[in-house]
């Protein structure tokens, strides 16, 4: 259970995050633009989030694949308009960022905070995990979106990796059975393996799907079994992404 | 079972997880799994529900939280087999 002190900090760290949403938004959106970063048909791609997604609140589970520091950034960019999350504040979503990534400068720990970060530790103590499963279903029972990605880091391969998946995107469905989780698969025309940020100039592939995971088995079965199929999920996206013989690779 | 057949299964269920071999091969009671034996930690779930079936136990998050090396492992085993007085 959070204590207090916690859940009033995730309330103000929200709060100060939406009142800044349109500043930090358009300033890294500036950032990437900068970069030469592009995704094409930028407009079609927040009409199927839209569309995915519908009128009705959160709570949303975003999972998606994992392959540069920036993946989260580029998946926002992709979902709304600035302005728009300005409006639907459960649309701007949560991340959940190694600490270690996030730490590195006092500029990347604010960014972090504005940009609704809750900084992580890999391979930390049962205890962290658990205080992080704990946040997450706090978030999400306030009706917020958070992005997950399952492989619980960058994947080394390149491609989405089973042997990698962590249980605890299941855990967080069983915590919050209510979430409804949205698959996606954003990747760099020119991303062959994973690296802290895409190439200059790269151009993003980016797809939705919903997906409606669900299990008769209990407990750690539970979570093992919804997060695998939230991954094959994402590794049949992935294989559609090579077959496609229109995506520009 | 005793400590010495609950360690032996311990180790077979665990080596398909294991990337560090050579320390593998000098595993002892106060080996740790995800630091000496290089096992991912997300595959602690599927070495704990391998205890499960293997053990026919029923292990809580608390008592898998508390397993860090191989001897943890056993004495989990053995408190959960342990026939009740």
């Amino acid at each position: 259970m959070l204590s207090t002190r916690e859940r009033v900090g995730l309330r103000v760290q929200e709060a100060v995050a939406q009142g800044l949403i349109l500043l930090s938004y358009y300033a890294l959106a500036a950032w990437m633009r900068s970069r030469g970063y592009r995704i094409p048909r930028l407009r079609h791609t927040r009409r199927a989030f839209g569309a995915l997604m519908g009128p009705e609140r959160g709570p949303w589970l975003i999972c998606a694949n994992h392959l540069t520091l920036i993946d989260s950034l580029v998946i926002q960019w992709a979902m709304a308009p600035g302005w728009r999350l300005f409006l639907r504040r459960d649309r701007f979503a949560w991340n959940l960022p190694d600490r270690h990534n996030i730490s590195r400068t006092w500029w990347l720990r604010l960014l972090g905070y504005v940009g609704k970060c809750v900084p992580v530790l890999r391979e930390g103590p049962p205890e962290e995990a658990r205080r992080t499963l704990d946040k997450v279903a706090f978030l999400l029972s306030r009706g917020q979106a958070v992005v997950v990605f399952p492989e619980g880091g960058r994947s080394r391969i390149g491609r989405v990796d089973p042997d990698r998946v962590m249980y605890g995107v299941g855990r967080m469905l069983q915590d919050v059975p209510a979430a409804r989780v949205l698959c996606v698969y954003a990747r760099g025309a020119g991303q062959a393996g994973y690296t802290d940020y895409p190439r200059p100039g790269e151009q993003f592939f980016i797809r939705a799907a919903r997906v409606e995971p669900a299990t008769e088995l209990a407990g750690m079965r539970g979570a093992r079994d919804l997060a695998r199929q939230i991954v094959a999920k994402l590794t049949a996206m992935e294989a559609e992404y090579f077959e496609d013989p229109l995506v520009d690779r | 079972m005793d400590s010495a057949t609950a360690f032996g299964k311990v180790v077979e269920i665990i080596k398909p997880f294991v990337k560090n071999t050579a320390a593998f091969g000098e595993a002892g009671h106060g080996t740790r799994i995800i630091e000496d034996l290089g096992v991912n930690s997300a595959r602690l779930v599927d070495i704990i529900l391998a205890f499960e079936d293997e053990f026919g136990i029923q292990v809580d998050d608390e008592s898998a939280d508390r397993v860090r090396t191989l001897g943890d492992a056993v004495q989990m085993i053995l408190q959960k087999t342990a026939p009740a007085n």
